[in-house]
């Protein structure tokens, strides 16, 4: 048996990593490992280097707004971890724990969730994230072609950023485009090709060489004419006109009322003809707390059985053919619609 | 056949409905009304029940009998949870169903929640989809705005809320328990089941977790009547289809087609991808979990849930993907176990070392390193993940690679032989300690 080298450097999605695996493979690199905080050693910035940026009035109205839409704090810790990333560029190890205070968990649980997934970032990126799709169907139509140009063009590896600090290349699974196969990220929006100096994804485009080189000029003439690249909302913007969660910090909902809904009339009601009667069937439901059948002598309806309210059938001896029921049933205070009339056959 | 199809999900492709005032021009929200309030939560379930929908998430369960397991009056609140974390390679169905019509999603919601005594949703989207996110969260302030959600709506007692959650990039919360996890603000990591999620799922409360076509579907059945709809697809499963389609077709891209229809004519008809380009390889007809079909056995099939078993394969999220005679199967399934071992939880096992095993195996293959015996060993792998594993993504991994070797061996084997040493035993140098973690 070969003897376990190097130390255990990192854990990532449950991994032990070696320092130096003993791997004699070349596994492809995750998206994890290529964001840089995996192999790389990271300055770490302080608290009080990040603090200025993190508590500003307007990432602590929606932080506000982010905990009262969660019964419970924690279930606001993936998006309070989006806004970190959004105000810093990527998520230093004091702003995870930042993250957790805010969500009252673990500092140890936030940092296992900060790693788990792989869009958070634990190193600073170029301006330009681009995310090429590796998997199955880009595969298919070229992609491990394209990656390979953009590599040569931009002259780094995937994982690496341009010394102009302008481009990260990485490679990440299915992006849910694959009608436009091979697709690209850049940063958050889908692109194949520039149009009207936006990118798009037009139905019907994907990436070859030539789009590639479009993009990338694209990027390069927005980085000459915007000093800074816009923040984009990491969440997509606020939802107006909620109340939160009912009893969530800071929401002011209600809960939902127990009896907004009719109570259900009885379901499936089927009478057939047996020896001796006329046997009655129906779908039960949970809400019955009283349950009558009912039978039709001439225009009136006259009560014949009142079943236990678990019940699903039950026979009526004085039924014969043509006779008519229906039923009714109560639920708590409520009495239901009467049930469609049947006619035993 | 070349009736126009009837349009469920897809019907307001391109007219603009992300706005709320086109959508209700088109005819939406009128569910939204006395035609709901009137029904109680067991006459709503029922019509779900009758209309034969089943869930187009990939599992395909009956989602009237689903709605049917969440139990009431348990003091807890009830959760819908929308499963848009799409990341089935091949399935870009949700990506363009919340782009286009986000309304429809929120009407579908609304109906649920009246029928499940819901009074939050969230809606999980993962976290590519940021522009997706953008226009749902521009949809359901305007919704808030025409009191379609809130409280009391309608003048009812009824009460509800949408809220839009941004996942972060891991495939593995499209698993139903999963995704509850990742909304708890925990890992993705999937749960032993049961309890099911209707049961205790979010939060320990009950919880129904649902994709996004499938909700989709809704506001058509109770606008038509379930009998319509169970009549636009076969006798075992009613509706239709959003299908994806990809590679190499003439016209890739998202279409509705009633359940049933025949493959070919999906991608030969113009209505649909518009012919194959290339001679026909293979197809994989659900999403990439789902074993490939050879081109004689695409011919057979129609696509729906029964004829798909009986090929020995799945319906799945309805991802077609199409290869033709130019493709190598070598890097496909290379580029299939990255991604398992890639998106793995690491909880089990089997899956977090075994995937890692066949993915190191097949690049080694492809890099024309591969061993004899070595497709043996994958098949044998595969073999291990079927029930032990907490949830189907190592099974998922074994059943594609199964059918993968077992369809195209040849070309695996010519990698292999390409080898001088492939005669040499594997196992020294792939079952060192260390060597996968
Ligand atoms: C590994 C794995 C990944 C899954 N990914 C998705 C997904 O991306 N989208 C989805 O809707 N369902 C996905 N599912 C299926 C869900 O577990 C679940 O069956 C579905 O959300 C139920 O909704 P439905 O009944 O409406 O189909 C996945 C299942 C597994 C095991
Ligand atoms: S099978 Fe794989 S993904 Fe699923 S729970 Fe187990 S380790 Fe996680
Ligand atoms: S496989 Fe590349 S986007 Fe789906």
């Amino acid at each position: 048996m070969n003897k376990i080298q190097g130390a255990v450097h990192y854990v990532a999605n449950n991994r032990l990593q070696f320092e130096k695996g003993p791997s004699p493979f070349d596994p492809q690199k995750s998206a994890a490992d290529q964001v840089g905080h995996k192999y790389k050693k990271q300055e770490q910035p302080s608290l009080e280097e990040i603090l200025p940026k993190l508590e500003t009035p307007a990432i602590k109205q929606r932080l506000d707004d982010l905990l009262s839409r969660y019964p419970e704090p924690q279930g606001a810790l993936l998006e309070v971890l989006w806004l970190i990333q959004e105000a810093l560029g990527w998520v230093p190890r004091e702003a995870i724990r930042y993250a957790a205070g805010i969500c009252e968990c673990s500092p140890v649980h936030a940092f296992s969730v900060a790693t788990f997934y792989t869009m958070y970032k634990h190193a600073p990126t170029g301006r330009f994230l681009l995310q090429f799709c590796r998997n199955i169907c880009c595969e298919q139509k070229g992609a491990s072609n394209i990656i390979a140009y953009t590599e040569k063009s931009l002259g780094i590896q995937t994982g690496e950023t341009t010394p102009d600090g302008l481009f990260t290349i990485v490679q990440v699974e299915c992006l849910g485009a694959c009608a436009n196969a091979p697709v690209m990220l850049v940063n958050d929006d889908y692109a194949t090709d520039v149009q009207d100096s936006k990118l798009s994804m037009l139905p019907g485009t994907s990436l070859n060489e030539e789009r590639v080189d479009k993009i990338l000029n694209w990027c390069r003439e927005r980085a000459k004419n915007l000093k800074e690249e816009p923040t984009r909302d990491a969440l997509g913007g606020p939802i107006l006109g909620h109340k939160g969660h009912p009893g969530a910090p800071g929401a002011t909902a209600k809960v939902q009322s127990k009896n907004y809904a009719p109570p259900s009339p009885v379901l499936g009601v089927q009478a057939a003809l047996i020896d001796g009667g006329v046997q009655v069937s129906w779908k039960c439901a949970p809400d019955f707390t009283h349950l009558l059948l009912e039978k039709k002598e001439g225009s009136i309806w006259k009560q014949v059985a009142e079943p236990p309210v678990r019940t699903t059938e039950i026979i009526d001896p004085s039924g014969e053919k043509g006779s008519v029921y229906r039923m009714i049933a109560t639920s708590g205070e409520r009495v239901a619609k009467p049930s469609l009339e049947v006619e035993a056959k | 056949m070349s009736t126009e199809t009837v349009k469920v999900c897809t019907a307001n492709f391109g007219k603009g409905a992300s706005d709320i005032s086109v959508y209700k021009q088109l005819g939406g929200y009128s569910c939204v009304s006395s035609k709901l309030f009137d029904l109680s939560q067991f006459e709503i379930i029922d019509i779900v029940q009758r209309s034969g929908l089943r869930g187009r998430g990939g599992a395909g369960f009956p989602t009237g009998l689903k709605w049917s397991f969440v139990p009431r009056n348990t003091d807890k609140p009830v959760y819908i949870v929308v499963n848009a974390d799409e990341g089935e390679p091949g399935t870009f169905k949700d990506h363009f169903l919340m782009k286009e019509d986000p309304h429809r999603l929120i009407e579908g919601l609304t109906i649920a929640a009246w029928a499940l005594g819901s009074r939050t949703a969230y809606i999980y989207v993962r976290g590519e989809f940021l522009s997706c996110i953008e226009t749902l969260n521009k949809a359901i302030s305007e919704a808030y705005q025409a009191g379609m959600l809130g409280e009391n709506i309608g003048g009812t007692g009824f009460s509800f809320d949408i809220f839009v959650h941004r996942g972060a990039g891991a495939y593995i919360c499209g698993e139903e328990t999963a995704l509850i996890n990742s909304l708890e603000g925990k890992k993705g990591q999937p749960r032993l089941k049961p309890p099911f999620p209707a049961v205790s799922g979010a939060w320990n409360s009950p919880t129904c977790v649902n994709n996004v076509e499938t909700l989709m579907a809704i506001p058509w059945i109770l606008e038509n009547g379930p009998e319509a709809y169970a009549a636009l697809g076969t006798l075992q499963a009613g509706g239709t289809k959003v299908f994806c389609i990809s590679g190499d077709v003439k016209k890739p891209g998202v279409y509705e087609a009633p359940l049933g229809v025949p493959l070919m004519e999906l991608l030969n008809s113009p209505q649909y991808a518009g012919g194959i380009e290339g001679k026909l390889k293979g197809v994989i007809p659900g999403g990439s979990s789902c074993p490939i079909l050879t081109a004689e056995e695409c011919e057979k099939a129609t696509m729906d849930y029964e004829s798909m078993a009986s090929l020995k394969t799945m319906f799945g999220s309805g991802a077609v993907m199409v290869i033709n005679e130019t493709r190598d199967m070598v890097p496909l399934l290379k580029s299939l176990g990255n991604f398992y071992a890639h998106e793995s939880c690491g909880q089990c096992t089997p899956c977090r070392d075994g995937a890692g095993y066949v993915q190191r195996i097949l690049q080694s293959i492809h890099k024309g390193e591969g061993h004899e015996g070595d497709l043996e060993l994958i098949l044998s792998l595969s073999e291990q993940f079927d029930g032990t594993t907490i949830c189907p993504l190592a099974p998922s991994l074994g059943m594609a690679s199964t059918a993968f070797i077992q369809k195209y061996r040849s070309e695996f084997e010519s990698y292999i032989q390409k080898n001088k040493d492939k005669k040499a035993s594997r196992i020294s140098s792939t079952f060192r300690p260390g060597a996968f973690w």
